[in-house]
């Protein structure tokens, strides 16, 4: 049985949903939508949902795959840097014959999409970075995750906490609490030692050379916009796009967001 | 049914720090986050001074040996490294054994701790016993390991410990966790090979599963009954599936006991301990919540928290129903210790003596009615029941 299956929110209907065998890992893909190819690699939690992607798919074909250890994709515990998920998703991409491609992250994902681009920068088309983690910036850190009270989560993700209990489910329900704690311990496998991020990745950045969209939340608690200007000044192509009044989930918060996202892989 | 022949008596003391000051009682957790400046070390320190005179006591009243434990940044304990405690101990008695159950061996570096353990063996002449735990959630906060890892390095650990202690000659581990270029520990245990060694569970079947595959004994936490039982049966299970036989004393029944002239003057003296200690002490807040440290079925059968909802909640009927609580006069203490005794099947009897904020002359009081009145009281009753040609042999 799959516990994300048995959760009816965030819906996922008009999604199509295929299953994909990555060196023995089972991963599930959503994607809607047709045209040119964007990819998404959510947070680290899935139960935020993927709305915003039905905007996007009036123009493009969005590719949303579940992180092993994440939503309806299997567990591998061999898994435990973001190193690891960027050899996952090469191979992916590949099973997936995209060559070429728009690459789209949110806060974990985000880590995971600029790892992948300062290797892989070659395989990208644009890059956005959604309150995006993995860059450790000294001078403004950010909460460590695994430190946030459950009660006091809802604040740290959107900048109106009703947003993101708007997302829980009403009732309390044990698959929820089930898939929510499988997920914390895939995102811990990797940085629960690290939760600033990737402390030697900040000098690779220059790498990233793809046109690059920013795109963060004025009253992100989870990335505290002040970091924002170390992103900007070391990716050398890099644009940022602030969302007045919006927190971390940015794209479940500010329609506006969605919007910006949207323009700019339609530049 | 009597006790069994070569029953032991244990006593258990956790040595809480028990001078918090009263108006902490609405902290949400005593657990982890708790400021050490609430921390008096004077008032340790004499708590320290009493706690070891309890030891020496427990000695000087027959018991066979003493259990003490670890945790870290909590009030509910003053023993976040139990081998000083052991080392202590040792050194004021001749005959008491210690059981440190104990240091979670992924916590320290696995031959740091065979040489610590090798040690205390050596120094006290073999009486040394370890039960090797897990650690409770909370601990994984205040130490540096990974709790997503934390099982398989308990297991590396583990095999690194016994290696360390099983060879002769130098040797070297190369695992997934851990790397020596030699293992070579320097004492090695005074017992050959080396001292009795409990693993400690909460009555998940994957603990009972890892002593079964060591051959361990398997010690139970505070845990109710039913689950305890459960465990056995499926400890008693496993070991026979590996062509061994359960010994008596490889199950140990741990009992809190508080005993006083009657039944009514037991719990008159005892609850407000129990309260403090389960109401208070034991208070995990939200860091019993750690991701990564129970599998996700068992998290589905706590229906989604990985410690019990009632963790940190005292209630009495709840406790005198479904856990193992000896509270009365000597002979209601001594006919549960009887019965219970039987229905585990143990010759490894625990009375945990001391609760909560546990004043001295109550624990005086308590261990000396229970070396006095209730030990003795289950050996005549087991002598009386031998027939006269077991008497000869």
């Amino acid at each position: 049985m799959n516990i994300a299956q048995n959760i009816k929110t965030p819906s996922m209907e008009g999604f199509e949903r295929s299953e994909y065998s990555v060196a023995g890992t089972k991963t599930v893909v959503y994607s809607i939508g047709s045209g040119d190819p964007v990819v998404f690699l959510h947070g680290g939690a899935t139960f935020p949902g993927f709305e915003f992607a039905r905007s996007w798919a009036r123009e493009r074909k969005v590719i949303i795959p579940h992180h092993p250890g994440f939503g309806e994709s299997g567990d591998d515990d061999k898994i435990n840097s973001v190193h690891d998920y960027v050899l996952h998703y090469l191979e992916l991409f590949d099973l997936l014959e995209l060559d070429r491609f728009d690459l789209a992250g949110h806060s974990f994902g985000a880590w995971i999409a600029l790892e992948f681009a300062v290797e892989h920068a070659h395989r990208l088309k644009k890059l956005i970075l959604a309150g995006p983690t993995g860059l450790v910036v000294k001078e403004h850190p950010a909460p460590d995750f695994f430190k946030i009270r459950a009660a006091d989560l809802p604040g740290y993700l959107t900048a109106d906490p009703a947003v993101a209990r708007s997302l829980y489910p009403a009732e309390p329900d044990v698959d929820f609490l089930v898939l929510a704690y499988r997920e914390t311990t895939s995102l811990s496998r990797v940085c629960w030692d690290k939760p600033q991020g990737n402390r030697k990745i900040g000098r690779w950045l220059h790498r990233v050379s793809v046109p690059t969209l920013l795109v963060w939340g004025e009253h992100d608690r989870f990335c505290p916009i002040a970091a924002a200007a170390a992103w900007e000044g070391l990716l050398p192509n890099a644009r940022l796009e602030v969302i007045p009044g919006a927190g971390h989930l940015v794209f479940e918060e500010a329609p506006a967001a969605v919007d910006t996202a949207q323009r700019f892989l339609a530049e | 049914m009597p006790i069994l022949p070569d029953t032991e008596f244990l006593v258990a003391h956790y040595m809480p720090y028990t001078e918090l000051p009263a108006e902490e009682a609405d902290r949400e957790s005593l657990w982890v986050d708790i400021p050490n400046s609430l921390y008096d070390p004077k008032k340790g320190h004499d708590l320290y001074g009493r706690y070891f005179h309890e030891a020496v006591l427990a000695e000087k009243l027959g018991f066979d040996g003493i259990c003490i434990n670890e945790h870290h940044a909590t009030a509910s304990s003053m023993m976040p490294v139990p081998s000083l405690i052991a080392a202590t101990i040792f050194a004021q008695t001749s005959k008491l054994k210690v059981c440190v159950m104990g240091t979670p061996p992924n916590m320290d570096s696995p031959n740091r701790l065979a040489e610590t353990y090798a040690m205390l063996d050596v120094m006290s002449g073999g009486r040394l016993e370890i039960a090797i735990p897990l650690g409770t959630p909370m601990e994984y906060w205040v130490n540096p390991v990974a709790p997503a890892t934390a099982r398989k390095r308990h297991r590396e650990a583990i095999d690194i410990i016994l290696k360390a202690w099983t060879s002769r000659e130098a040797t070297s581990h190369d695992g997934e966790f851990y790397h020596y270029k030699y293992l070579n520990v320097w004492p090695r245990p005074y017992q050959d090979p080396h001292p009795p060694i409990f693993i400690v569970g909460s009555g998940s079947l994957e603990t009972v599963d890892l002593a079964v595959e060591y051959g361990f004994g398997y010690a139970s936490t505070f845990s109710p009954i039913a689950k305890q039982l459960q465990a056995l049966d499926y400890f008693r299970k496993k070991t026979t599936e590996a062509g061994r036989a359960v010994q008596p004393n490889m199950f140990p029944l741990t009992v809190m006991t508080y005993v006083a002239e009657t039944d009514e003057q037991a719990l008159a003296e005892f609850e407000e301990h129990a309260k403090y200690y389960f109401d208070f002490l034991l208070r995990p807040g939200e860091f019993a919540n750690l991701p990564g440290y129970i599998a996700l079925d068992e998290l589905r059968k706590r229906g989604g928290h990985v410690l019990p909802k009632s963790h940190g909640k005292f209630d009495w009927d709840d406790l005198q129903d479904f856990y193992r609580v000896a509270v009365g006069s000597a002979e209601t203490v001594t006919n549960k210790i009887e019965k219970w005794s039987e229905e585990v099947g143990s010759s490894r009897i625990i009375f945990e003596v001391h609760t909560g904020d546990m004043p001295h002359w109550k624990l005086a009081k308590n261990m000396t009615l229970l070396a006095e009145k209730v030990v003795p009281e289950l050996k005549r009753r087991r002598d009386a029941a031998q027939t006269p040609a077991q008497a000869a042999e």
